[in-house]
């Protein structure tokens, strides 16, 4: 990397929804790509279960908040690192606030009301967002733009109300995630660096290691970046938790 | 006309475990009815009763059939279908 793309990066801030599997690894390796700010929101508490895949906590830090665990972490390997823990979630009452505090925000969160409500906020606050998601072997990565599609509801429109395919397949195979968290923070350097990253959903598959990328295209009937866009705020009960919440 | 059809892995315990899965018909519609008699099940996974589920893409190599036709898009020899739900876990 050149001197100017490490001073792009050393003054960049990104935001990381969740300190699960997912944003574990890739706030690790947004760190140690050298982005100068991570901030991390997050309300869970370390958990045993989460071990195996949450890779910046040992036993030691079962109990603690995720975000305390994961910055003290985050700076014993970078220590130059500026780490931002917010012990929170991700709500729509905070959600463009943290949003716009940020050049990227990166969507690692494990439940479809806070995948819905990061792509809302950062849309209406012009952020990049780099959403990912995991469930057992299967895994997705996108990156979206700061003005629009196409987007996370150009591609799926909103939250499942029924039936979704995940609800009966709880459970994360550790690798995955962390293919998954290496693509997101992969992307968001590149955006970062100005790469046209944008507009191709990755996937992969964690039992026939088969990866893909796929061009998408932007709807015109989309909420969130169609014409007219039916998204101008956040309103609360759009993100009404469903039963297929996990 | 045979089509080979890529199962994601959180519905492949409608496939017996397969990820891929070979189905009969002229459209993205034939298939997934080909899919239900072979697969019970399959189709309330991909389908309402408006069409492809707000959730599930369904491609066509590398189209999307929302921009194809939706279920009466037409297939030719050597298409391919893949399947992407959304899914939310980490």
């Amino acid at each position: 990397m050149t001197m100017s793309a490490r001073l792009v990066l050393a003054g960049s801030r990104v935001l990381v929804v969740g300190a699960g599997g997912l944003g574990c690894p890739a706030a690790l390796a947004l760190a140690r790509s050298g982005v100068g700010t991570v901030g991390i929101v997050d309300d869970d508490l370390v958990e045993l279960p989460n071990l195996h895949r949450q890779i910046l906590f040992g036993e030691e830090d079962v109990g603690r908040p995720k975000v305390e665990a994961a910055a003290a972490a985050l700076i014993r390997v970078v220590p130059e690192l500026r780490v931002e823990p917010h012990v929170a979630r991700m709500l729509p009452h905070n959600a463009v606030a943290l949003a716009s505090r940020y050049d990227v925000v990166v969507e690692a969160s494990d439940n479809f009301p806070t995948k819905f409500l990061a792509a809302d906020a950062a849309r209406l606050a012009r952020k990049a967002i780099v959403h990912g998601a995991a469930v057992r072997w299967h895994g997705t990565a996108l990156a979206v733009g700061p003005n629009g599609g196409p987007c996370y509801r150009c591609l799926f429109e909103d939250l499942p109300r029924e039936n979704a395919p995940n609800c009966a397949e709880a459970g994360v195979v550790g690798p995955v995630v962390g293919v998954v968290a290496a693509v997101q923070a992969d992307l968001a350097i590149s955006i970062l660096r100005g790469e046209p990253v944008f507009g191709v959903l990755f996937t992969f598959d964690g039992l026939s290691l088969e990866a893909r990328r796929r061009s998408i295209q932007g709807r015109a009937a989309c909420a969130l970046c169609g014409t007219p866009r039916s998204i101008q705020r956040i309103e609360a009960s759009r993100y009404a938790v469903t039963r297929c919440d996990i | 006309m045979d089509t080979i059809v890529r199962i994601p892995a959180p519905l492949r315990s409608l496939t017996g475990g397969a990820d891929e899965v070979v189905a009969s018909g002229a459209t993205v519609g034939e298939i997934v009815a080909d899919l239900e008699v072979k697969h019970p099940g399959l189709r309330d996974r991909l389908l309402d009763a408006k069409g492809v589920r707000r959730f599930i893409n369904i491609y066509v190599g590398e189209e999307d059939v929302r921009f194809t036709g939706g279920l009466e898009t037409a297939l030719k020899a050597g298409d391919q279908i893949t399947i992407v739900p959304a899914i939310a876990g980490g």
